[in-house]
């Protein structure tokens, strides 16, 4: 028993050869069908998604370079592709290996943005789809809910998705940052560009209780208004109202500062010096960065969002670091309770079988050995059984050992010989 | 007792390494046995103080050794308290390693050479209550000079925009600001009451109230920077880093108040 993955990702071919390697849903179940033979390829999964094709497959015991071909050239026929048009961007991966990649993409680690959260998802789907086409068994079905511990796992002892790395969450994380939680804050939207708008949503969404809107242009903070509830403040009477916000988002088209420093310092004499987080998300700036020079008020422009997204995004890659040696432990697990699993009824049916034929023998005798204790029947039973056991034993290290070191051929003529067919 | 107390301290280190741990790897499993491993040590610990103190006969505050040792018991339970309260575990990161040194210094003392001059002080219930009120007040004011750090760490990343490692693994602004000013006024509170009673006991003992001793002294000057510092955040005129800075500065004088009688001598001849 082999698993084998190959495919393409981001990372190996251009969109225009992922865009027509791609399987939609009923593609997907219908080419799985074909796929499995029931010969060579036992078990098959297809994962599709916008950056990655991939096929996995567990083959039958040493015929992972014949499974791999044949899954080359289904992916060439389902996809009425010639070979030589993606050969060259294709990887190909086997047992630990695939499985080491197979973990690696469900937790987010071979992805454009790491620690993205969809993949998981789209793995869960391209599972149930082999499940409806009846192609996941014994090995896949144990691989997968492999894959999935892994990844909650990766998820929830490494901070890889912990921070925000896109600039209108960063909002959020600096609120929290600095205020710890969002709840009740009020937020002050200056000008309604796209970008605030954004930054509002997540706001919001992360508890502000309250909206204020200051715009040039009526119309666009009513629109606003619409969205998310709040109230309209006056734009050229800012100052009292500034002295409510906990955040200000600023984005207008001025081209000068529209929140200055004396209008902040009017501000913050009402605030008795609580914290105030500015974020400047325009360009020509409209917040004097001089502001950011007072006590307790915390400005960043957009460069200094980018700074943080950048920051979070290496926190990440050393969060990544942390989860390839979980992936890497949970690999050699999966591979051992492979192995487990793979002898495991061979070995349980040699048994079975020997005691069997011990007992049988035993019943046919059974009426020449005349009236026996109850002590005395069961001490010929174990006698036989040990007997047959101590024969077997042998023969049973002898399997696990051909197992381990993958020897298909002993492995088979042990079957063969004691005749055991699973 | 040094078998226990080695126990103690056996307990700490692992608290205090996997605290360090799950500070730098943001693991909860590290966090975990952090927690257990402290529990078992200030459990190991309350034992191993009623046992000197039963055994000795006076309250296990007289020598270095016991003042050391108790100050890191009085920093335990101060730090499983800010825990409970605020969830806020990156403070064992800071706290911990500094009772692990306690515990070992309170270790690396001889016992042996302490005399007899304990027994008559430790006569009167004021002696307790009088001590443990300032060893408390001690470990409030410690945490009070950690937070005021984490604000002071955090507020500059904040301001020149340069988040390092730290910045993901502190708690917010507005914890450690509240966790400074609860210190504070904790702090503060038992100080109070702590000088008060140590007022009483003096007077009962020679009638006067003050001695002018430098332990005496740094105490009142500690009273009076504390007391300043939280009307001005109370006032919310100090709010931040003015007000975190006094924290920090706060703190060195109360390791002057602490070590005041053991460097210029005075009337407060004990740790």
């Amino acid at each position: 028993m082999s698993i084998v993955l190959i495919g393409v990702n981001h990372k190996s071919a251009p969109v225009e050869v992922r865009e027509l390697l791609a399987f939609s849903d009923e593609a997907c179940t219908e080419g799985l069908r074909t796929l499995v033979d029931g010969d060579v390829l036992r078990e098959g999964l297809i994962v599709s998604t916008c950056n990655r094709v991939e096929v996995v497959a567990a083959t039958a015991i040493g015929q992972s370079k014949e499974g791999a071909d044949r899954v080359t050239n289904f992916l060439s026929n389902s996809r009425n592709l010639p070979l030589t048009l993606f050969d060259k961007h294709l990887y190909n991966h086997n047992d630990s290996e695939a499985v080491t990649h197979l973990f690696r993409v469900a937790s987010s680690l071979d992805s454009m943005v790491v620690g993205e959260p969809q993949v998981l998802g789209q793995v869960r789907r391209a599972y149930s789809l082999a499940l409806e086409a009846g192609t996941a068994g014994r090995v896949l079905n144990r691989l997968i809910h492999h894959t999935f511990h892994v990844a909650k796992r990766v998820r929830s002892e490494t901070g890889i998705a912990a921070n925000a790395v896109s600039l209108s969450y960063m909002a959020v994380e600096l609120g929290k940052k600095i205020f710890d939680s969002l709840a009740g804050q009020t937020v002050m939207l200056v000008g309604a560009g796209e970008m605030a708008e954004l930054s509002a949503r997540h706001l919001v969404n992360a508890g502000a209780s309250r909206l204020l809107i200051a715009n040039r242009s009526e119309e666009a903070a009513r629109h606003l208004v619409q969205e998310f509830g709040g109230e309209i403040v006056d734009f050229d009477r800012m100052a009292p109202h500034l002295a409510q916000a906990d955040f200000v988002i600023c984005s207008t088209g001025a081209s000068e500062y529209v929140v200055t420093e004396s209008l902040v310092r009017e501000a913050i004499e009402h605030r008795r010096n609580r914290p105030v987080c500015f974020i400047d998300m325009s360009v020509p700036r409209n917040v004097d960065p001089a502001i950011g020079k007072m006590p307790n008020i915390f400005v960043f422009d957009i460069d200094d969002l980018e700074s943080v997204v950048s920051s979070n995004i290496r926190e990440r890659e050393r969060e990544a670091e942390r989860a390839e040696l979980i992936v890497q432990s949970e690999v050699m697990q999966f591979q051992q309770s492979l192995r487990a699993m793979d002898i495991g009824p061979a070995m349980g049916a040699l048994r079975q079988k020997m005691q069997g034929i011990a007992r049988t023998e035993l019943g046919r005798q059974r009426g020449r050995l005349g009236s026996l204790t109850p002590e005395q029947e069961l001490a010929i039973e174990a006698l036989l059984i040990a007997t047959v056991n101590k024969i077997s034993h042998p023969v049973l290290t002898q399997m696990r050992r051909s197992f381990e070191a993958s020897d298909a051929e002993t492995l088979q003529s042990l079957r063969d010989v004691f005749g055991i067919d699973e | 007792m040094r078998s226990l107390l080695l126990a103690v301290l056996a307990a700490y280190v692992v608290a205090a390494i996997h605290s360090i741990l799950a500070f730098m790897n943001k693991r909860r499993s590290l966090q975990r046995v952090s927690d257990w491993a402290l529990a078992a040590g200030f459990v190991l610990h309350t034992a191993a103080l009623i046992a000197d103190w039963v055994l000795d006969g006076h309250y296990p505050l007289f020598f270095p050794r016991e003042t050391l040792s108790f100050l890191a018991w009085t920093l335990v339970a101060t730090y499983a308290l800010v825990v409970y309260r605020y969830r806020a575990r990156a403070l064992g990161s800071f706290i911990l390693p500094l009772v692990c040194l306690l515990t070992f210094i309170a270790l690396a003392f001889r016992s042996g050479t302490e005399a007899t001059t304990a027994t008559g002080l430790s006569a009167t219930w004021l002696f307790p209550v009088h001590t443990t009120l300032l060893f408390f007040a001690y470990a409030a004011f410690f945490v009070v000079f950690v937070a005021s750090v984490m604000y002071l760490l955090q507020e500059r990343e904040l301001k020149l925009k340069t988040f390092g490692a730290v910045f993901h693994r502190l708690p917010s602004l507005t914890t450690v600001n509240e966790i400074a000013t609860t210190s504070a006024v904790t702090g503060l509170t038992l100080l109070t009451i702590g000088i008060a009673t140590g007022m009483l006991w003096s007077s009962a003992r020679d009638g006067r109230l003050w001695h002018n001793d430098p332990k005496e002294i740094f105490a009142a000057l500690t009273w009076l920077l504390y007391l300043v510092l939280i009307i001005y955040r109370s006032t919310a005129r100090w709010r931040g880093r003015k007000a975190a800075w006094m924290g920090v500065a706060g703190f060195a004088l109360v390791l002057c108040t602490f070590f005041g009688a053991r460097l210029m001598g005075g009337y407060h001849v004990f740790g």
